[in-house]
């Protein structure tokens, strides 16, 4: 990276800023991951591991606040530093509503029924791995700052879209053919499928980060939100 | 002889400056718009003093120092042509020092000394209004207005430098030169200084060298870089302390040396 702070106390806390976004990080790609198997497998010891990792990632996230905090306070950071912090704060934000909408998902998936449409449960799957690569190639572009890489995450949210909407036309059309199998489970798949692209969004917000921290400005182009 | 339509209070380029045989200003273009603060940061010895005091040709009493380059003050007048008095550039010119020099006289004295040898009060009583107004806008009219005729150096260093900008101001100069001006002030004195160099912009170009990087991102809204006698990086404010061009740049503001 730059070179080495003069003051060894503020250069050991911006990389102990690092290390915790990149265990963060860690942790919920870990996350999403087993959410995104649990859609398939309705295991239910995986799903209360996205619970149980959640709670590290709350706790992380304190961590990151209040050193930022502390960096901020103690030792006033300008240019790169201070974009760092900025973005710390930011992305650390992004990555626990990732976390929160990974534990939800696999809450959910466990209590669909066995007898749930498989083509629209291997829907719901791929939807969610194209979520979670582009989600690690995000965070992967954060912390090689590789611009390039974070546009092309960027732009990988239209495609999460485009299969969200299409997966949310199906199973209303198979409601309205009345699939019991689909409408027994009333809005948990919609709820499901929302989560995935919600963390698709966050995806693209942490991508707008890393484009700020590297060039100092924010990527102009504003797509619609869903929400 | 003004040129109204300058955007520019001061405008340089090709700057060189020699001390004997040592270079100390390398080859430096710099503008200074009206009616804003501009600083000058860099590492010690990157010659920002030096560079200041070309632009009220303080540099002139040094034997050694050897100047060149081009000076324009409102777009036409060239500070250095042999027909420019220094006195009558000073008038235009103003400076404040690091350590505050006022001189031994009473504090009424101080200020009133410059308009008095510049011609510029008609009478007693427009030389009291000067006086009054200087120490106004300078931030400290209410602290000595009781004690006009005390000697100057018995005022606290805060005080007293915000009386040298008053006696700065009592001449309006147009551009206001700052060689680090509150290095030996507190917390307070430096806030209330601050304040000030935010208000007298309405009506002054400022120009101002500081270590406090803190300092620069507050009060000014341009800021040049030097480092070795060249001019590294020059731009918006906010720009330099977000997201400055150059790494140098950068190492230097977020404190990283060597
Ligand atoms: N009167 C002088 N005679 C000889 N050399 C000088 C003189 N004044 C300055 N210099 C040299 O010129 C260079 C620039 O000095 P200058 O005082 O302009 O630096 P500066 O950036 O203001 O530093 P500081 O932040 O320490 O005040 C230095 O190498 C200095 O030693
Ligand atoms: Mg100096």
């Amino acid at each position: 990276m730059e070179t080495a702070h003069t003051d060894k106390n503020f250069e050991q806390k911006l990389n102990h800023l690092t290390d915790n976004l990149i265990k963060m990080s860690n942790i919920v790609e870990k996350q999403i991951e087993i959410a995104v198997n649990v859609i398939k497998s309705k295991d239910s010891s995986d799903a209360q591991t996205t619970q149980n990792l959640d709670e590290q990632v709350d706790e992380v996230e304190r961590d990151v606040r209040d050193l930022s905090f502390e960096i901020m306070t103690l030792h006033r950071p300008v240019a790169s530093d201070l974009r760092l912090v900025f973005t710390a704060l930011k992305v650390s934000k992004e990555l626990e509503r990732m976390g929160d909408h990974s534990r939800n998902l696999a809450k959910r998936a466990i209590s669909i029924s066995s007898s749930f449409d498989e083509d629209l449960t291997d829907q719901m799957h791929n939807l969610g791995k194209g979520v979670q690569k582009m989600v690690n190639q995000t965070l992967e572009s954060f912390f090689k700052k590789d611009e390039v890489q974070a546009r092309i995450s960027w732009n990988q949210d239209a495609e999460i879209d485009r299969q969200y909407k299409s997966l949310l036309s199906d199973l209303i059309e198979r409601m309205h053919n009345k699939q019991t199998s689909v409408v027994d489970e009333g809005t948990k798949p919609i709820l499901i499928a929302k989560s995935l692209e919600r963390i698709g969004d966050h995806a693209t917000n942490i991508a707008e980060e890393v484009i700020f921290n590297i060039t100092g400005h924010y990527i102009d182009l504003k797509k619609s939100d869903f929400e | 002889m003004v040129d109204q339509n300058s955007n520019y209070a001061l405008q340089t380029s090709e700057v060189y400056v020699h001390y004997g045989k040592k270079m100390a200003i390398n080859n430096v273009a710099l503008n200074f718009p009206k009616n804003e603060v501009t600083s000058l940061i860099g590492p010690s010895g990157c010659g920002k003093s030096t560079f200041l005091r070309c632009l009220n040709r303080m540099n002139d009493v040094i034997d050694i120092c050897n100047v060149k380059g081009k000076f324009l003050l409102n777009g036409n007048v060239d500070i250095y042509s042999p027909d420019i008095q220094v006195e009558t550039l000073r008038e235009k010119v103003g400076m404040v020092f690091q350590k505050p020099n006022p001189f031994p006289k009473t504090i009424y004295e101080n200020v009133a000394y410059g308009p008095k040898i510049h011609g510029i009060a008609s009478s007693q009583n427009e030389l009291d209004e000067i006086v009054k107004d200087s120490l106004h806008r300078a931030g400290l009219y209410e602290e000595v207005k009781d004690r006009m005729e005390d000697i100057a150096t018995g005022l606290s260093g805060g005080q007293q430098q915000r009386l040298c900008i008053a006696r700065a101001i009592a001449i309006r100069p147009e551009i206001i030169l700052m060689d680090e001006p509150c290095s030996a002030l507190d917390p307070i004195a430096t806030a209330k200084i601050e304040d000030l160099i935010n208000e007298l912009k309405e009506n002054y170009t400022i120009i101002i060298v500081t270590h406090s990087m803190s300092q620069a991102s507050r009060v000014s809204s341009k800021t040049a870089f030097f480092h070795l006698g060249n001019l590294v990086e020059y731009g918006e404010t906010g720009k330099i302390f977000t997201k400055p061009d150059k790494e140098q740049t950068n190492d230097y503001i977020t404190g990283r040396f060597g």
